[in-house]
């Protein structure tokens, strides 16, 4: 009898083993990742929020004490983090619609069928794998006032000399043009894919009905391309939202703040002011602002993908 | 015959608009690619050939930025640590980041969704946010300076990309294939290291150079983790590039620009195929 209840109380031991083991083998192919993300990623974002929240003590170099939303009120009331914020602004709604209009349009271009097409294709790798600090520094070296390529050209054509990383305006200028020949080649390579991936048949059919190629380009390579746009648009959003690097190679934020990008500021503000409640503080902000912007974006995307 | 005539003239037409288009397209490659040639050749200059006006094109080509700036043993210091930063990010970031993929492209998770839209986010959060932190918990720890903390921070950005891209490879791949591997009684392990992975080691591979390449450019983590002894070479040319005091040095700018971007551009084009491709995949999937 002893020996009947083990047999039957085995299989439903060995199948909450076996249902056991398969839930650990599933698992066991996230946790690395999952362990590693939660030390690195999460815990710092829930710490920086901590800080935020607290009285840093410089001594101990620790958040001592709640002050609630006192390091908030302090970024909110101080008119460079607004300078640095509508800086980011300018940068990002110029920046970005011109890559993707040079990007797209560039990629038209170089898509004829030809020999050379994949050359040129691996070609335009080569900017998009430059260190941004590498460009920064080159492009600083590019645009000098003096001795730059870029101002001797401009000579020659009766323009300048221009100060570029003496003029506000200019040095805004600047910053945006690097960043758009970093970054430009990313939306071009992602356009040529998506070009190359458009039905024939569809331009076929319109050729026979006799649409010019403007027509062809208006009413059916555009409204085709419009999800890939919305989605290359998204990636260099999250791309650019983190400009940093080249901000602080060519232009250090200068003149006076012109080019100091949000990131720059933070950086400024936390690691040479050492004041890092309200680095914080306004990391969370940007954290917040750019995680709801990610979203709204994200599902606009979505939603065009599913008109067009 | 005039329809006929027509046509001919209509596609002598498109061939010489054709042709216009290409050449827009190659002098807009060239442009793209100038600033990096220049940066190459003022590199073999001498100092008087740097600051010349009008530049020029024509010089004796000298190695001299080169030997003056690899013989400063920091530049050597920072070479080494940022191949280390760089392999060891890329294989932990592969390793851990491709087996999650999987998860996420096969396995059914209770939460999977979630998780994916987590990865999606995290590619939002500013470095700055964790950086602040990192920075604080490095100290409380004594892991400044040391390439593991270094190697650590760069996992929070190169695990979900890693993830997203070989989630969406994986997906690509037949599903008999693992399926009858666990049916002849290999474990899900077992599947995935002996059937998934090799058929998977060119994009394996290639995710991994690109993560590497991401590894080696970056600045920010760098600058804020460590001082002397794990420090990289883009904090050097920061270092270069930043100098207001005594005026940018464009011989070591362009010397070691020119080094750090060599080695990637090569390892760039071995994966270019693979690259256009995930490229194409990360903005329609992702």
């Amino acid at each position: 009898m002893v020996n009947e209840r083990l047999t039957s109380a085995h299989p439903t031991h060995s199948r909450l083993a076996r249902k056991f083991a398969d839930l650990v083998s599933r698992w066991a192919f996230m946790v690395p990742a999952a362990v590693l993300l939660l030390a690195v990623l999460a815990y710092p974002i829930f710490y920086t929020i901590e800080i935020s929240f607290s009285r840093f003590d410089l001594a101990t170099f620790s958040a001592v004490e709640w002050v609630g939303w006192e390091n908030y009120a302090h970024v909110l009331d101080d008119y460079r983090f607004w300078e640095s914020m509508k800086v980011t602004v300018v940068y990002l709604v110029f920046a970005l619609p011109l890559q993707i209009v040079l990007g797209f349009g560039i990629a038209f271009l170089i898509n004829a069928e030809w020999r050379g097409r994949n050359i040129v294709r691996a070609l335009f790798i080569i900017p998009m794998v430059v260190a941004p600090v590498v460009a920064g520094g080159l492009w600083r070296m590019i645009l000098d006032p003096l001795w730059g390529i870029v101002n001797y050209v401009l000579g020659l054509v009766g323009l300048g000399p221009l100060d570029w990383f003496g003029d506000p305006t200019l040095a805004m200028a600047a910053l945006i043009i690097i960043d758009t020949w970093r970054w430009t080649p990313f939306v071009i390579l992602t356009a040529t894919a998506a070009l190359l991936a458009l039905p024939r048949d569809v331009f076929e059919a319109a050729e026979i009905d006799g649409a010019n190629w403007w027509a062809k380009l208006w009413s059916i390579t555009l409204p085709l391309l419009v999800p890939i746009i919305a989605a290359t648009f998204v990636v260099r959003w999250l791309g650019a939202v983190k400009m940093f690097d080249i901000a602080l190679a060519a232009t250090y934020g200068g003149p006076g703040g012109a080019t100091n990008v949000i990131n720059l500021f933070i950086y400024e503000e936390a690691f040479r002011s050492l004041r890092f409640a309200e680095s914080a503080a306004m990391a969370v902000i940007i954290l917040v602002v750019t995680m709801v912007l990610t979203a709204i974006f994200l599902r606009g995307s979505r939603l065009l993908e599913e008109r067009y | 015959m005039s329809a006929i005539a027509q046509n001919v003239t209509r596609r002598r037409k498109s061939r010489l608009g054709a042709r216009l288009r290409i050449s827009a397209g190659v002098i807009a490659c060239f442009l793209f690619l100038f600033p990096l040639l220049w940066m190459v050749l003022t590199s073999f200059k001498e100092q008087r050939d740097i600051f010349t006006m009008p530049p020029t094109l024509f010089f004796t080509p000298t190695l001299e930025s080169y030997v003056t700036y690899l013989q400063r043993p920091d530049i050597w210091r920072r070479l080494v640590n940022t191949v280390i930063v760089a392999v060891g990010s890329g294989v932990l970031s592969i390793v851990a980041g491709a087996m999650a993929g999987y998860a996420l492209a096969r396995i059914r998770l209770r939460g999977a969704g979630t998780i994916g839209l987590l990865i999606v986010l995290s590619r939002g959060v500013p470095p700055i946010a964790l950086a602040v932190p990192m920075f604080l918990v490095a100290r409380k720890l004594g892991l400044t300076d040391k390439h593991i903390t270094l190697i650590l921070a760069y996992c929070t950005f190169l695990i979900p990309y890693v993830m997203w891209l070989m989630r969406g490879f994986f997906l690509s791949l037949p599903k008999e294939l693992e399926e009858s591997a666990m049916i002849d009684g290999c474990s899900r392990f077992g599947a995935f290291f002996k059937i998934i992975v090799p058929i998977s080691l060119p994009g394996l591979l290639s995710t991994m150079i690109f993560s590497m390449i991401l590894a080696w450019e970056e600045l920010l983590f760098a600058l804020v983790l460590t001082n002397r002894n794990a420090s990289t070479i883009p904090v050097a040319i920061q270092g270069i590039a930043g100098d207001t005091i005594n005026g940018a040095n464009w011989a070591a700018l362009t010397a070691v620009g020119t080094i750090t971007v060599l080695p990637v551009i090569v390892f760039a084009m071995l994966v270019q195929k693979w690259l256009v491709q995930g490229l194409a995949d990360g903005a329609t999937k992702g």
